[in-house]
């Protein structure tokens, strides 16, 4: 009996540590002697497929999911694309979490051709942002806001490199996981650390 | 001895398959490796398509009903809309020129002959002579 006592016990610190786990959060961080300050994302003005103004503003007091693709991407974006509807899909009654992509083909992929993309893909702006603008603008936001590779290269076969990551975004702006956006089971994980972070708040 | 005879009849069972079995079985699996590295990235592992941006394969009128068409795609493209169960699709596919037409044979195997498809083995020959009708037109 005692025995059983112990060993269940042990299940329950073990499964406690593993749901309770606070998410990390990424980045460089300063401690001040009082506080400590974390990495943010950085000031950004892109337009969405509607023509509307997307800044940080847009994200306030909201949980986001971030990607870098460009529609005529044939090689990772679809995969891409179709896990992250999976994250729309998922959220679909979760008015706090919203979507950002960026195409990092800004000069092709107008604001009229990420609204017939966003149309095709079947999903709304209200949720879910395509972003184009400026190109270096872009670039920058990749690398140093998120942590993700995006840059032009003639030499890849659709004329770009960039990741296939998803950034998971908290309402004070601070990235608390990033996972391969085209792995399903990456993505399960992502789902699961929205609800976490949603619970975070509460 | 009951494993032994297990064994035995499963033995049996598999070299009782015919070579057009064997034959099916070997388009089938190579046209899934191809599948998957030509077509799953925008029409997905599962063939379900994606939004109104690209058809499905899975479920889809269009691929039951337009065989020769559907080989002549995987080649050449296409640049009309699509209709695929009732839903329009406008999107342009490219074709895969470096597609041979073993290739071809394979992955149009591996497609109908899943997701509920029976359609059996599809020949080269049955390819190469499809692929040259849509050459000339």
């Amino acid at each position: 009996m005692r025995s059983l006592l112990i060993i269940s016990f042990i299940i329950l610190l073990a499964s406690c540590k593993k749901n309770d786990q606070p998410l990390p959060i990424f980045g460089e961080r300063e401690f001040n002697g009082k506080d400590t300050t974390y990495h943010t994302i950085a000031p950004f003005a892109f337009i969405d497929q509607d023509g509307a103004l997307i800044t940080n503003d847009t994200f306030a007091d909201k949980i986001y999911v971030a990607d870098f693709f460009f529609t005529t991407c044939r090689t990772i974006c679809p995969i891409m694309k179709s896990q992250m509807k999976r994250v729309y899909d998922a959220t679909a009654n979760d008015p706090d979490v919203l979507i950002l992509s960026h195409t990092i083909d800004p000069e092709y992929d107008t604001v009229e051709l990420l609204n017939n993309y966003a149309k095709m893909l079947e999903v709304t702006s209200d949720r879910w942002h395509f972003v184009t603008g400026e190109r270096d603008s872009i670039y920058k936001a990749a690398q140093t806001s998120y942590f993700v590779t995006a840059r032009e290269d003639r030499t890849e076969a659709d004329g770009f490199i960039h990741s296939g990551a998803f950034l998971l975004v908290d309402k004070k702006q601070r990235i608390r996981g990033k996972y391969d956006g085209t792995r399903e089971a990456d993505v399960d994980r992502l789902l699961n650390d929205i609800k976490k972070l949603r619970s975070e708040g509460e | 001895m009951r494993l032994l005879v297990i064994s035995a009849s499963l033995f049996l069972f598999f070299s009782c398959k015919s070579k057009s079995d064997i034959e099916l079985q070997q388009y089938y699996i190579q046209g899934e490796v191809l599948y998957t590295k030509y077509c799953g990235n925008c029409h997905q592992e599962d063939g379900s398509g994606l939004g109104l941006l690209y058809p499905p394969i899975n479920k889809s009128d269009f691929i039951d009903n337009n065989f020769p068409e559907v080989i002549c795609i995987m080649r050449y493209g296409k640049s009309t809309p699509t209709v695929v169960n009732g839903k329009t699709f406008n999107q342009p596919m490219k074709g895969i020129a470096a597609l041979t037409d073993l290739d071809v044979a394979e992955i149009a195997t591996y497609i109908y002959n899943n997701w509920d498809r029976r359609r059996g083995i599809v020949k080269v020959e049955e390819v190469a002579a499809e692929m040259n009708k849509c050459k000339q037109e």
